[in-house]
């Protein structure tokens, strides 16, 4: 008698499961895989090309920081857009575009520019201010650059460039020369205009306090990058110094 | 049995002594093997066409596979850059479908000189995939790994990739494809090409081994 | 009543009822009537099972590389239950290997294979390889990136063969290249000529064990002799013998009928095999993985040094199967009982504790190279904090480079090399500036991808890489040469200048 409700139960069970559970059932599978040159999910395409460098939520990456309204706003989509499309030649940032030996096609390159713009812009990034151009136009000066990384950059950097630290701070070198050769001026510029918000540096309006609060100029940011680009020597990443 | 109803087999078989009756199944034993004999030949006949048929794909001979294939215009491959070329293989039938087309390595050393590289990994087969940075070509599969000159750098590949014979016709790449490059149907390229570097300058020349120095920010010093 | 008379009328015209009636009913002995005397029935049944539903899935497939992978998507998506045949077909795939494996260990182990089931063994084995057969050649049908790759291992194994090998890559393709010629073949292999080859196997192995009886269970000391073996075995049977159906045939079917109903629940809740991406060769973004029963293949193709690869794969083989083809021949008689073979029982052990480590290995390829982590996974937060802008350099240098598909961070990244979490504090800065720039232990040499810049920013940020704050590991000859160094600038001034050693590092 068991024994044939146990039977009975277990092929109601069976029956059941055939017949209403198909609909949803736990093995039916999912949508067809797709090619990957027709992949068009930013936050896929973004987990799979840039978060290693850029940070899996766009900060706290090794490279410059995407989560960053102020940087998407001085760079802007069309800079970003060529940037992942062709990489910066001579620096760590490759080259995404199948025209450019990547692995994206321009459609998803555009994705990618677009996304980062979605997903972290502002439109009120900058609070109302002009912000110095992305690209610098003039030439730089180094002594004047001096000058102006004295006011604005000294006291986290450290006079020098060679860093501080303490119970605060923890900054290294910005002129190291093997830094300096791994990073282009353009890079440098970036950095200053939009700063590291997650690591506390602040964005081209600078962190002046008091009186002589004051944003950096257009010309002062090209004379800081000419300054650190003055650094950069010949034959940099030496391991043995020799006497 | 009737008189009306004789059937055709029927002989004074039944009629005879057992001695004749006998001396009729020796006969017909030997019949019946002539018979078997018989079939064997017809059969060993049919076979021929049979089994060549079967064997028809291993006939064929190696000259006649493969042709040259138009990768596309020289100014797609920059020097001193390794590019993906995709081709439809001129072995490829009717009913192909996707799988007639393929893919391979394309690197311009310099202007007029190449190496052309099957995207299969010379262990098993599985695909390669070329990595700018690192200037290495990566299996997938068992991790083989090679250099940008194809040459075996780590991993259980027993020699490097298998590269295809090239030539320049006017402003296009063409290579000589043919069969699924393995290790004994390589790529056409049998006797691997003398390394076609250009006269090195002599500062280069010092650097032996180390890469177009167009595409490094700095070089070793010393 | 009436079906009496039908039966009786039917019996008369087929004459093969009756003397099936007792070819199951025939005695057997009632020791043998056990539930480890069920994995052949299983396995029968499962066969069935594969050929129903695989004539199902034929009334959709398509078996031309056009079509093939869009008809098994729209056999996924488009035809009602399609996906849970290919369900029931995929999984009922890989139990009846297992059953297969799990029947062919408990005939060893139990001895059954001795005299007079030779060749009954000897057919086993080969429907062993048969059943194999139908598992390589259905995962060519799933025809998809796997498929396409797996059939490029198989042409480079064929390929390894001296003197044919490319007679046989041609063969076994059917052209030049893996194309629509292909996946014909392997169709006319899968649903005709195996499985032609299968269920006539299957006939001759079961009409055998009515001929011989099902083996009596093995009692330690009860020798098997050519001379005595069957009249024994005659006797046990007049003295202890059950009819096959029902009295010891209850079992084969319950377990019958679980396997089944696991066959369907695995379907249920995990779903068809794939198909992964199209089999498309210029999408080069993959990573072929063959089907669950020959990943141990795949993780022994891994590790085989260059040199031992090709004899290894064209000899090893051909032992094996020679080898179970002749152990009945070999060992024909003598002790049955698992507890008086210990060879028997340790190779059963080693092989099966074998074939699962690589089968596991095969489930997570260490060895692989993980193709995008060195753009997908992150330089974890915590290797970042407090970083100077060098060694933040050094971390992209790290990802760039491709370091990560081959070590991992914080468990992210490839197992080919050893992980890099505490790397600082088991090797100096000199040891990790020369196993980058020349590599060596299976490592490339990056000395031609790497500018001075690039490995000074990677070697920095590699050297705060120390686990939990571990002590970095230390060169001794270096202390030594500062200590002896500092003497002698204690006592002459120039005398470090001429040290022939440039000990003075940077940092």
């Amino acid at each position: 008698m068991n024994l044939r409700w146990l039977s009975l139960s277990v092929a109601a069970l069976a029956v059941g499961l055939c017949c209403g559970g198909c609909r949803d059932a736990p093995g039916r599978p999912g949508a067809a895989v797709t090619r990957p040159d027709k992949v068009t999910d930013f936050r896929l395409l973004y987990r799979q090309n840039c978060a290693a460098c850029h940070g899996v939520r766009g900060d706290y990456g090794d490279a410059i920081s995407l989560n960053n309204p102020v940087y998407l706003a001085i760079a802007g989509t069309v800079n970003i857009q060529k940037i992942t499309a062709n990489g910066v030649p001579g620096t760590l940032m490759p080259a995404f575009a199948k025209s450019q030996g990547g692995m994206l096609t321009d459609q998803q390159v555009a994705i990618l520019a677009q996304g980062v713009e979605s997903a972290w812009g502002r439109s009120n990034a900058l609070g109302g201010q002009t912000a110095p151009p992305y690209a610098g136009s003039t030439a730089g000066d180094p002594s004047a650059g001096q000058k102006a990384y004295g006011t604005f950059c000294a006291s986290c950097h450290g006079v020098e460039g060679q860093g501080v630290v303490n119970a605060k701070l923890h900054t290294g070198s910005i002129v190291d020369p093997s830094y300096l050769a791994l990073i282009s001026d353009q890079g440098l510029r970036s950095l200053i205009l939009a700063g590291q918000p997650q690591e506390g540096m602040p964005d081209w309006r600078s962190d002046l306090q008091g009186t002589g609060a004051r944003s950096m100029t257009d010309q002062e940011v090209t004379d800081i990058v000419a300054w650190l680009a003055s650094h950069r020597v010949a034959a940099p990443g030496q391991f043995y110094s020799h006497p | 049995m009737s008189e009306l109803l004789k059937y055709p087999g029927m002989s004074k078989v039944d009629t005879l002594s057992p001695e004749e009756k006998a001396a009729a199944h020796t006969r017909r034993v030997f019949l019946f093997k002539l018979a078997v004999g018989l079939n064997a030949m017809v059969g060993a006949v049919l076979a021929v066409p049979l089994v060549g048929y079967l064997l028809g794909p291993a006939a064929k001979k190696r000259s006649d596979i493969g042709a040259w294939v138009n990768l596309g215009s020289l100014s797609d491959f920059p020097v001193g850059q390794t590019r993906l070329a995709d081709f439809r293989s001129p072995m490829a039938a009717f009913n192909d479908g996707e799988t007639g087309k393929t893919s391979c390595w394309v690197r311009r050393i310099s202007e007029k000189s190449f190496q052309v590289f099957a995207i299969n990994c010379a262990h098993l087969g599985c695909p390669v995939r070329w990595f700018s940075e690192s200037r290495l070509f990566l299996c997938p599969c068992h991790g083989g790994a090679y250099y940008e000159d194809g040459s075996r750098a780590s991993g259980p590949p027993e020699r490097g990739l298998f590269e295809y014979k090239f030539k320049i016709a006017g402003d296009s790449l063409l290579i000589h494809a043919g069969n699924l490059p393995t290790l004994s149907t390589e790529a056409s390229c049998r006797e691997k090409p003398l390394v076609q570097i250009e006269a090195a300058e002599p500062a280069e020349a010092a650097n032996a081994g180390m890469p177009d120095a167009t595409m490094r920010s700095t070089t070793w010093q010393g | 009543m009436a079906g009496l008379k039908i039966s009786k009328w039917l019996e008369h015209r087929l004459g093969f009822i009756q003397p099936l009636k007792q070819a199951a009913e025939h005695p057997t002995p009632s020791n043998n009537a056990s539930w480890w005397y069920v994995f052949g029935s299983a396995a029968t049944v499962l066969l069935m099972l594969q050929v129903v539903t695989g004539i199902l899935l034929a009334l959709v497939y398509s078996p031309s590389a056009n079509e093939a992978w869009t008809s098994l998507n729209f056999l996924n998506h488009n035809v009602a239950l399609g996906w849970y045949l290919r369900a029931l077909h995929g999984w009922g795939s890989d139990f009846m290997i297992a059953i297969v494996l799990l029947h062919l260990v408990q005939v060893f182990l139990f001895g059954s294979f001795k005299f007079p089931r030779e060749l009954t063994w000897m057919v086993g084995v080969v429907l062993l390889l048969l059943t194999l057969g139908m598992a390589f050649t259905g995962q060519v049908m799933r025809f998809d990136q796997d498929a396409y790759w797996g059939l490029g291992i198989g042409a480079s194994i064929a390929s390894r063969v001296p003197f044919v090998g490319a007679d046989l890559v041609h063969l076994m393709l059917g052209g030049p290249i893996i194309g629509g010629a292909t996946l014909s073949r392997f169709f006319t292999l899968h649903v005709f000529v195996i499985p032609g080859l299968l269920l006539a196997g299957v006939a001759v192995h079961v009409l055998m064990v009515l001929k011989h009886g099902v083996s009596d269970w093995p009692m330690p000391g009860r020798l098997v002799r050519r001379s005595t073996y069957e009249r024994e075995y005659h006797e046990l049977t007049l003295r202890t013998g059950l009819p096959f159906v029902p009295d010891a045939a209850w079992k084969d079917a319950v377990f019958a009928a679980a396997i089944i109903f696991a066959v369907m629940a695995c379907a249920f809740f995990l779903g068809p095999f794939g198909p992964s991406g199209q089999p498309d060769p210029t999408i080069i973004q993959t990573a072929p993985h063959p089907d669950f029963a020959f990943l141990w293949i795949y993780a022994v193709l891994a590790f085989l040094p260059p040199s031992l690869e090709t004899p290894v794969l064209l000899v090893v083989p051909v032992l094996a199967i020679t080898g179970m083809l002749l152990l009945p021949l070999l060992a024909g008689e003598g002790e049955r009982h698992w507890a008086r073979r210990p060879v028997a029982v340790l190779s059963v052990s080693v092989i099966a504790v074998t074939l699962g480590i690589f089968t596991r290995l095969g489930t997570y390829t260490p060895w692989s190279p993980v193709m995008d982590a060195w753009s997908g996974d992150a330089v974890p937060v915590k290797y970042m904090h407090n970083r100077s802008p060098l060694e933040r350099e050094g971390a992209m240098v790290l990802q760039d480079k491709q370091c990560r598909d081959c070590h991992s961070l914080n468990g992210e990244g490839g197992m080919r090399g050893p992980k890099l979490d505490a790397v600082a504090s088991q090797m100096t800065e000199d040891q990790i500036v020369r196993q980058v720039l020349q590599g060596g232990g299976n490592m490339p040499a990056y000395g031609n991808a790497l500018n001075p810049a690039e490995t000074k920013a990677l070697v920095s940020f590699l050297m705060t890489l120390r686990g939990h704050d571990l002590q970095p590991a230390m060169n001794a000859s270096r202390e030594l040469l500062r200590e002896s160094r500092m003497e002698q600038t204690a006592g002459s001034a120039d005398s470090a200048a001429a040290a022939p050693e440039k000990a003075g590092q940077q940092r």
